[in-house]
């Protein structure tokens, strides 16, 4: 289907989605001023590709600062992987972070608290 | 239905299916009273049943409601906890950030930025308070030797040690900065010349004193000093030349000493 690309800006991650592949990445940190505008096109996209790909999907994040409509924003995007994953569609989350701020790992864990699919979280 | 009802219905049944009553003048009128009453128990009975299904869709709406609310809730308070733990993580970035920005990495001193802020404060008070406050230089004397004899991590320790000896020799309320390289600057508020000279000494006696191993010998460590008061409407600048020029004095007198600023 389609691939897309977010360029990364001072307040909002970059972020590309691999259709063919299966892969949606971010990078960076997420306090946009309006994080609808930034999320709903992702979250349309993991929605898509979960209805129609048939193939399994892996989010690899490298993410450190999120404001709290981002992380409500992640959090969406997690329980429509954790719906998936319900449904039997194998869908993974691996959340990389730099081992000089364990902190950033503490916050992954939180998030992975509900989620019953694999999560991983990965120093570097 | 009670008994008497009951009880009733059976005698207005029987009483219709009579034969010998099929020709009373009443008959017509209670057959007719008789179908009336029962349209309107069917009407009653599907009425209370209707009542009842919509009861029941109302009382599922709620209850999904509810779960949904509670799913909310929950979603909302999680949310609020990494929210803070974010804010939490980006304040203590923050001060390592303003620590890192004003102090010395090596000897976890003042560094240059914070000396010069403190500096331009201390100069804008005096001129606003007339109150004193002084200056000193205080260089290693031939570090560079240490450095090329010994090597540069021992001379980082001499820096780190010396650091610690002028912390631990100044008032509380003094600031000592790493200036550049072997260099150091002390910033002594509230003090004249002669006062601020018996700081300034204790500190010069007390890196004398200090014996850095190295190996099996014990390096000696001396400074030279130079100290100048501010003067009433200079710039910190001009007292920083001042305590330089006292400075190079001293290590022209032979190094080892303090001199006073002219």
């Amino acid at each position: 289907m389609s691939d897309f690309s977010i360029p990364r800006s001072q307040s909002t991650p970059a972020i590309q989605g691999n259709w063919s592949e299966g892969v949606l990445s971010m990078q960076g940190d997420s306090y946009p001023e309006n994080s609808y505008e930034l999320f709903h096109q992702v979250f349309e996209w993991v929605e898509r590709f979960l209805q129609d790909a048939g193939r399994p999907l892996t989010l690899e994040l490298h993410l450190l600062y999120l404001n709290t409509s981002s992380i409500k924003a992640m959090m969406d995007i997690f329980d429509l992987l954790e719906a998936a994953h319900h449904a039997g569609q194998p869908v993974a989350v691996n959340w990389h972070y730099d081992k000089r701020n364990e902190r950033v790992a503490d916050l992954a864990e939180e998030f992975k608290e509900d989620c019953t699919f694999p999560f991983a979280i990965v120093g570097f | 239905m009670t008994r008497d009802q009951r009880d009733l219905d059976e005698l207005v049944k029987r009483l219709l299916a009579d034969p010998a009553n099929s020709d009373h003048p009443m008959h017509y009128a209670l057959s007719q009273l008789w179908l009336a009453h029962r349209e309107l128990l069917n009407r009653i009975e599907r009425i209370t049943h209707v009542s009842d299904a919509y009861q029941s869709i109302a009382r599922e709406r709620e209850m999904s409601l509810a779960e949904r609310f509670d799913k909310q809730l929950r979603q909302l308070e999680k949310v609020a906890r990494i929210s803070d733990r974010y804010q939490q993580m980006m304040r203590e970035l923050n001060i390592a950030l303003e620590e890192a920005s004003t102090h010395d990495v090596l000897t976890a001193l003042a560094n240059r930025r914070l000396l010069m802020e403190r500096l331009k404060a201390e100069t804008e008070r005096a001129g606003r308070l007339q109150h004193d406050f002084c200056v000193a230089m205080v260089d290693i004397d031939h570090f560079k030797q240490v450095n090329d004899q010994h090597g540069h991590d021992t001379g980082d320790r001499v820096l780190i040690e010396i650091a610690r000896v002028m912390q631990a020799e100044v008032r509380e309320y003094d600031l000592c900065g790493r200036w550049g390289g072997e260099e150091f600057l002390i910033l002594l508020p509230e003090l004249d010349l002669a006062s601020a000279q018996v700081v300034v000494e204790r500190v010069r006696l007390g890196i004398r004193n200090l014996a850095i191993r190295q190996g099996t010998e014990a390096l000696t460590i001396t400074v030279s000093a130079g100290l100048a008061a501010h003067l009433p409407g200079e710039s910190y600048s001009d007292t920083i030349n001042r305590a330089d020029a006292a400075l190079l004095r001293a290590k022209q007198h032979g190094r080892d000493c303090l001199v006073l600023a002219s």
